[in-house]
Parts: structure tokens; C-alpha cells; sequence
């Protein structure tokens, strides 16, 4: 597979983003949801600490895969989609880079309200955005919250538009994202 | 008659320990002097202050045999920026306030060093007491003098950190102590 996407195949590096970030994003929420009812304590703070982890990878990877993905344009949607269809696709796309970057930065502001700096794996530690503030810190905890669940209803739509695209409309839009497949022109 | 006797006598005293040791006695401006300590949670190093404690310092560069701190900390005075982590500082596992109020610092013995000063102390913590070594710059001023400095401590040396948090993977044992006193004469 080569590295760069070709008009009807994301290629090596693409699909490397999306399926690594789409990993980490269904850490992200476990991780999440299991912290986010536990009192403080060792166990909470392990898990966020991870959460937080992970988050700034997802960060620092968004800007790798938005800088990619400007230089390096993605296939074209199939040419049989509706005007609709493909408003709705281009439409859940840009949501989710919007969140790429909006969903690690409220984390990482909530963190610095909280005066709970993020440190990287204790590699190194990310400065505070802002000073501590128990009022921005809930708002922005309630920010995090609403927009985590946008991430999570344009995941299921994407999931779904997907599988759709591959065993209603029977076409390559699935497949051009999966490595190991070969691309045989479905439509 | 009474007053004056006790002026005198004052006098006298006075007189006699700066004879003996020529230290001058300060007491910490509660309004501008600061207490604060770092500890590391989860490879980030977070800060917080004791809003509340007194000192007494006689001290003298040139008479450091005779000089001596007394410093009294209000536990419950802790404040990390966070009313979450400080209810649990102020915990049965962490200073424990309800059974051990107020921790107590008092010097054994000065020295100078190449930047300042240095003591040794008695620091008892949570009904511990272990020597805790403290290194400063003593600055005298118009109106009084200040007095900068830093310790390093184990927390868990004084018990500081049961249960959930007697482990040091996500709070390391390690915590900075910084001060800056700004010093009124007594009188």
C-alpha cells in the first residue's frame, strides 16, 4: 500500500491516523466513563492520569493528521452520492477534526483549572493553560462532557454510513480505509 | 507603675539576650509571608499554600549559636486549588487534621552555606517528629527583615499518606516545602 492516498484508496500513513486515533478514542472514553464516578482517590488518579496520556497523544497526533491531510488529499467520495449524502459526509468529517482538537484542549484547560497539571506518560509535563479557577473548571468539565457525547453520536453516524456505504450502496468507501483489502472498483 | 515595671523588665530581658546572643526577634506579617509546597501527582508537579501559620525567628548572621525558628502550621489551612484535594488532604489518610491540627517546626541548629543559611529542625507532622534540614537567605530590610528558603521532605516518613495513598506511583513521596517571610521586629 503505498503511503500516499491515491484518488479512490487512502493510503498507508492516512489509514494509519485514522485506525491509531480511532483506537485511542475508544481508550479515551473507557477510560473516561470508569473515572468519572470514582471518588478521589489512587484509582482515579491512575486512570485520568492515562486519560490525560492519551489525550495529548491524541492532540499531537490531531496536528500530524490535519497538517497530512492538507498536503495530501483524501479519495473522492463516490460519484453517485446524493448532494445530501455528501454534505452530511464532508459535514461529520469536519465535526470530527473540530473534536480532535476541542476534546484534548477543554481536557487539558479542565486539568489546569483543576491544578492538576498533565504530565505526558511522567515524561514531561504540559504547562497550564489557565491559572486555577473551580468555576471554569465547571464549566469547561461540563464542555468536555457535551462534546464527548457529540463525539460519540458522529462516531455511531460515521460507523453506520460506513457499513451502509459498503453493504447497501455496495460501494468502495469502507474498504478504501481498510488496510490488508484490496481495493477492487466496487462502483 | 505596673506597665513601666514590666517595660523595664522587658528592657532587661531584651538586653540580656542581645548581649548573650545578639539576635533580634521578628515575627512572620501573616498578610504578606508565604508558605507553600509542591508535590508530584501522577508525574505532574502541582502546588498549593498553607494560608494560615505563625513564626518566630530570632536570628543574627553572626550569631547563629543563639538563633532559633518556631513555626506553627494550621493543617486545615491547606489549599491546593482544589476543594476536592483538600478535603482529602485534610483527611483521616492524609494530615489527619481532626487528630493532628497544627504541624510544628523548631531549629536545633544553623549553619552558613555558600548562597545563605541552613538549619536543622524538628518538624512534627501528623504526630511525627524527624529532623527536616531547611536552607534560606536572610535578608534584612528597614522595616524588619525576609526570609526566603526551601526543605525537601518525605512525606511518607510522617505518616502522611494511608490507605489509597501510602503508594507512591501516583503521588511520589517527595514534596518541596518553599517559604518567604517578610519579618516585623517584636517589640
Amino acid at each position: 500500500m503505498p503511503n500516499q492516498s491515491s484518488p479512490n484508496r487512502y493510503g498507508a500513513v492516512a489509514q494509519g491516523f485514522h485506525w491509531l486515533i480511532a483506537a485511542l478514542i475508544v481508550t479515551q472514553f473507557t477510560l473516561g466513563w470508569l473515572a468519572d464516578d470514582l471518588p478521589l482517590g489512587a484509582h482515579k488518579l491512575a486512570l485520568l492520569a492515562r486519560h490525560k496520556s492519551f489525550g495529548m497523544t491524541v492532540l499531537m497526533l490531531a496536528v500530524l493528521r490535519l497538517l497530512w491531510r492538507l498536503f495530501n488529499r483524501p479519495p473522492q467520495l463516490p460519484s453517485g452520492m446524493s448532494k445530501n449524502g455528501m454534505l452530511l459526509a464532508r459535514g461529520t468529517h469536519i465535526a470530527f477534526y473540530v473534536l480532535l482538537f476541542a476534546m484534548p484542549l477543554t481536557g487539558w484547560t479542565m486539568s489546569s483549572a483543576k491544578n492538576y497539571p498533565v504530565s505526558w506518560f511522567g515524561r514531561f509535563t504540559w504547562p497550564n493553560l489557565i491559572s486555577p479557577n473551580e468555576h471554569a473548571f465547571e464549566l469547561l468539565r461540563s464542555t468536555h462532557h457535551l462534546l464527548s457525547d457529540a463525539l460519540f453520536a458522529i462516531a455511531i453516524l460515521h460507523i453506520f454510513a460506513a457499513l451502509k456505504h459498503h453493504f447497501w450502496n455496495k460501494d468502495d468507501v469502507l474498504v478504501r480505509m481498510l488496510p490488508f483489502t484490496k481495493s477492487e472498483k466496487r462502483s | 507603675m505596673k506597665r513601666s515595671f514590666a517595660a523595664l523588665c522587658a528592657g532587661i530581658f531584651l538586653a540580656a539576650a542581645a548581649a548573650a546572643g545578639g539576635v533580634a526577634g521578628y515575627t512572620a506579617d501573616a498578610q504578606k509571608s508565604r508558605l507553600e509546597f509542591a508535590g508530584v501527582q501522577a508525574g505532574a508537579e502541582f502546588k498549593g499554600v498553607f494560608h494560615k501559620f505563625t513564626a518566630a525567628v530570632e536570628f543574627a548572621p553572626d550569631a547563629l549559636a543563639s538563633s532559633h525558628f518556631e513555626v506553627q502550621i494550621d493543617m486545615n489551612s491547606v489549599d491546593s486549588m482544589d476543594k476536592d484535594r483538600d478535603s482529602t488532604m485534610r483527611g483521616p489518610d492524609v494530615f489527619d487534621v481532626a487528630h493532628a491540627p497544627t504541624a510544628h517546626y523548631v531549629t536545633k541548629s544553623f549553619a552558613k552555606t555558600a548562597g545563605g543559611f541552613s538549619a536543622v529542625g524538628a518538624l512534627t507532622l501528623r504526630g511525627v517528629t524527624k529532623d527536616v534540614p531547611i536552607d534560606f537567605q536572610f535578608s534584612p530590610g528597614p522595616a524588619g527583615a525576609t526570609l526566603a528558603g526551601s526543605a525537601k521532605l518525605k512525606r511518607l516518613d510522617f505518616g502522611v499518606g494511608r490507605g489509597d495513598w501510602k503508594s507512591t506511583e501516583w503521588v511520589e513521596d517527595a514534596v518541596k516545602i518553599s517559604f518567604s517571610l517578610v519579618l516585623k521586629p517584636t517589640t
